[in-house]
């Protein structure tokens, strides 16, 4: 290191990899709308079909009030789809995650792990829906639900088991060794020397997985899988836009209440866990999530 | 710390349990009860699993082996959906940054501004990109455009949830000397805030994309263009050969745009 006179100034970094950087994203963007066609008059009709999309459902005849209970009783079905999924995740996942960490089983075995949890993750839950479980478990009375709480379920597995893994990579291996001293066989090394270190934030990432879960299942019924989206999908089809109208404010009232109690929850258990390891701020699963999902 | 340390050899005595952990258990399976009855809830039954276990691996087993024959046929929707999702990430993440900016207090003091902007956020981000592609597939017809703006609408609410989460996260004292330094709230938002956040705004970006080029799986099934729409054709045939094709094209390609991304945000960090 030649240390610079401290009064001059830094020398500016090189700007020639970010102006490569931002030609080659220029060119790509500028390839992708010359050959995707169909893009100026159409998006042109864009405001009057939003207009009448939205006057039809909420001005015309205002939406369609009369449905409220029925709108409520798909949308708490959604809701039990996302809490039986998000548990069969959650179930699964556990010791899929504790199996795809590095530092619990090493080599090969968490290796074949992850690129399984990668793998069910590659396959949104609409699709699972349509291809694998609503030809398994048919359509129609429970079964819809049923079907979409599979694809709900199998789906967060891969999520879930991936950030677990990653928080067990990041444990303090002292408590492990402790247990394994102390003659703890594998299970129970598991059991008090990984688990409690970990737990908090497993459980914030099974209630943010949660929140994401309601979203998912509140469209399963498109294709058929239950809950509020058939209710949806069908008067989207006959075009009863009063109805849509409805169907989606309490949509999207659900989603935002559901987000707020889970969010404080979260936000409860990650600073009760923290005063309990000594202060230390964990990170927000938002955060991890994105380095990850 | 003033107290003596317990004599050797006793147990130290287990810490009580916080009322709330019985609470929050109580809740717990009176929730999953509720949820899982046949009466009030989806009627879930595990034993139900198993006698559908043999159906399920008769289904997967036509999965097996995937028709590689049709595998040309997928080049063109696969690259509309490249497309879209380049067009939905760029819309999507340059319209989702001044909206981050309005969405945190460090950089939006006035209050009203800031409510203004987190309440319309939480509505855009409780809609699934789904819902949106049905209601602009209503609104300007099936194909490709219905697809983007439905991914416009949901990459903004990621991203901006996530930025303007970091932007409450920055370290206050490059935002103290340029207010020092007499910056006005716009060259304060430039110079102190954005060059804390580029780096954590660009893996958002890149995450993004990621997510658009799975979610066209699922949104070409209500018609908005890409890969979407031939799963929907091939499974209305169960042509489940054909699908396992597409599935693993898929899995694929998030992988290497995954390796691109890890490639380039260690770059950036």
């Amino acid at each position: 290191m030649t240390a610079a006179t401290p009064t001059a100034r830094p020398r500016r970094p090189s700007r020639r990899q970010v102006l490569f950087g931002v030609a080659v994203l220029v060119a790509l963007i500028g390839w992708a709308v010359v050959t995707l066609d169909v893009l100026p008059e159409r998006l042109l009709r864009l405001p009057g079909g939003l207009a009448h999309i939205f006057h039809g459902m909420y001005l015309e005849e205002g939406p369609e009030w009369e449905y409220l209970p029925d709108a409520i009783g798909g949308m708490l079905e959604s809701l039990q789809i996302a809490w039986i999924g998000t548990i069969i995740g959650a179930v699964i996942s556990l010791p899929m995650g504790l199996l795809g960490a590095r530092n619990v089983t090493g080599g090969i075995g968490s290796n074949v792990m992850r690129q399984v949890l990668n793998a069910i993750r590659a396959v949104p839950e609409v699709l699972l829906a349509v291809i694998v479980f609503i030809p398994i478990v048919g359509i129609g009375g429970t079964s819809s639900a049923y079907a979409g709480t599979l694809a709900i379920g199998v789906h967060s597995v891969g999520t879930l088991g991936k950030l677990t893994a990653e928080v067990v990579e990041g444990i303090d291996p002292g408590p492990v060794e402790a247990a394994r001293a102390a003659g703890g066989n594998g299970l129970q090394v598991q059991r008090w020397g990984v688990l409690p270190q970990v737990m908090p934030e497993v459980v914030a990432f099974w209630l943010y997985r949660f929140e994401i879960n309601i979203r998912a299942s509140a469209i399963l019924g498109v294709v058929g899988a239950g809950g509020v989206g058939e209710a949806l999908t069908q008067a989207m089809a006959f075009n009863r836009l009063p109805r849509a109208g409805i169907i989606i404010i309490v949509i999207i009232v659900a989603t935002i209440l559901i987000d707020t109690a889970s969010g404080w929850l979260r936000r409860r258990i990650i600073e009760g866990a923290a005063a309990r390891v000594g202060g230390e701020a964990l990170e927000q699963p938002e955060i991890a999530e994105v380095r990850t999902a | 710390m003033t107290s003596a340390a317990p004599p050797a050899g006793v147990r130290p005595a287990k810490p009580r349990r916080s009322p709330w952990t019985t609470v929050a258990l109580v809740g717990f399976a009176a929730l999953t009860w509720w949820a899982a009855s046949t009466e009030f809830g989806i009627g879930f039954d595990v034993v139900r699993i198993f006698e559908n276990i043999t159906r399920g691996a008769d289904i997967i087993a036509e999965f097996f082996p995937p028709n590689w024959e049709y595998l040309p046929r997928t080049y063109g929707p696969m690259l509309e959906t490249f497309r879209m999702a380049v067009i939905a990430s760029v819309i999507g993440c340059g319209v989702a940054l001044p909206i981050s900016f309005l969405a945190s207090r460090v950089t939006t003091p006035n209050l009203v501004a800031f409510l203004v902007d987190r309440s319309v956020l939480n509505v855009v981000r409780a809609l699934p990109d789904l819902l949106y592609a049905l209601v602009f597939v209503a609104a300007v017809g099936i194909g490709p455009l219905p697809g983007i703006l439905a991914l416009v609408l949901f990459n903004i609410g990621v991203v901006a949830k996530l930025l303007s989460e970091t932007i409450d996260g920055v370290d206050p004292g490059p935002i103290e000397a340029a207010n020092a330094a007499g910056a006005n709230r716009t060259q304060m938002v430039r110079w102190s805030v954005l060059p804390q956040v580029l780096p954590n705004y660009v893996a958002y970006s890149l995450y993004v994309f990621e997510l658009n080029i799975r979610a066209s799986a699922v949104i070409g099934i209500v018609g908005a263009g890409g890969i979407g729409n031939l799963i929907n054709t091939e499974r209305r045939f169960f042509r489940y050969d054909n699908l396992m094709v597409i599935l693993i094209e898929i899995f694929v390609f998030v992988f290497v745009i995954e390796l691109i991304s890890i490639w380039l945000r260690r770059k950036l960090v």
